[in-house]
């Protein structure tokens, strides 16, 4: 281990499952994810002197992944078909089993959201990052962000409780 | 259900979710990175036209000859040295003699598929897991020359050369994966 990053393992055990999460509920495979998160940790481990001094490391990790992930896909479009973004919580990844603590319902419904609101979703509540760090990471308005979690926050309920939605008058 | 509910209950998702990777592999992945990074030449691009996540080696014209424990076949086309550690580094001047360089590193423990033209056997297939941390504890560095790390192959998992992209009068540029070994396609 290198000596002079005697803290990035301790980031890198805190934020390892909370990086791999969110860039899963992105890009839908589970083996993909880890390999793209791996990479944005090493590469991490690179440049730790600057990225240590990011104001949200684990965001920095998940936008390198995710990054990697678009340049990854242009380079093999002419080989690989997108997923269908509702079909991903049926089938699970490799080795994944069915009896995983995921709930697929949920893992479809995040999925399902648009692009920037699955971004701020995951920001927000998966690596824990205040409004003002979100909308640093993804270079939006605070306020943005904010509408953002509450349309997502909509979305999702009427997607997981379809009957509960209903009842509620707008 | 109250929008805190909803949210924890999203939240809680990612407990079941593990990242299994060693923090060890990241660091040598990240060394492995630092150290492109210092290398004239190999800044970041040199990567980047790597198809489907394989590995792309440019060999310079003309070669530098690494002696090894072992006389290296010294051929025209290509240079294939096996080094006692058991890693093996590969040459390509021209891209001639595929089958030599394929019955070479058969001959040397690697299963292997080498097409510089045509297509490969259809008998190949892309082993699924390849990652870029394989790539890096297989290929070791990225060249040139291309190295490869027998020992790090997984089993059951060849590698595959073929020709990223030539122009005449360019570095030739080889592009290596990691492909499921099998007699059709690797040899065994």
């Amino acid at each position: 281990m290198g000596t002079n990053r005697p803290d990035f393992a301790e980031f890198y055990r805190r934020s390892k499952d909370e990086c791999l999460f969110t860039v899963l509920v992105s890009v839908g495979d589970r083996d993909t994810a880890q390999d793209l998160v791996a990479e944005a940790f090493a590469r991490a481990w690179a440049s730790w002197r600057t990225v240590s001094r990011h104001p949200a490391p684990a965001a920095w990790v998940v936008r390198t992944a995710l990054n990697a992930h678009v340049s990854r896909w242009r380079r093999r479009r002419r080989e690989v078909s997108l997923a269908d973004p509702g079909a991903i919580a049926d089938r699970p990844a490799a080795g994944e089993t069915f009896d995983s603590p995921v709930d697929p319902r949920i893992m479809a419904a995040l999925t399902r959201l648009p692009e920037r609101q699955r971004q701020v979703v995951t920001l927000r509540l998966f690596l824990d990052l205040d409004t003002a760090r979100t909308a640093a990471a993804l270079g939006i308005a605070p306020g943005t962000v904010q509408a953002h979690l509450g349309r997502a926050i909509a979305a999702l309920r009427a997607d997981l409780m379809p009957e509960r939605h209903k009842e509620i008058p707008s | 259900m109250t929008d805190d509910d909803l949210i924890t209950l999203v939240r809680e998702q990612h407990a079941g979710v593990e990242m299994t990777t060693p923090v060890e592999q990241i660091i040598v992945r990240g060394r492995a990175l630092r150290a492109r990074r210092r290398i004239p030449g190999l800044a970041a691009g040199a990567l980047a036209v790597a198809a489907a996540a394989a590995l792309a080696v440019t060999a310079l014209l003309p070669a530098s000859h690494r002696p090894g424990p072992q006389p290296p076949a010294q051929l025209a086309a290509w240079t294939v040295t096996k080094q006692a550690d058991g890693t093996i580094t590969v040459t390509v001047r021209q891209l001639r003699d595929p089958q030599g360089l394929q019955r070479r590193l058969r001959a040397d423990g690697v299963p292997a598929i080498v097409t510089f033209f045509g297509h490969e056997p259809r008998a190949c297939q892309r082993y699924p897991r390849m990652s870029a941390i394989l790539m890096a504890e297989v290929f070791g560095g990225h060249g040139p020359p291309l190295v490869i790390h027998p020992k790090a192959l997984p089993h059951g998992v060849g590698i595959q050369l073929n020709p990223l992209h030539h122009r005449h009068g360019a570095p030739i540029a080889l592009a290596a994966g990691l492909v499921r070994a099998s007699p059709g396609c690797t040899g065994t």
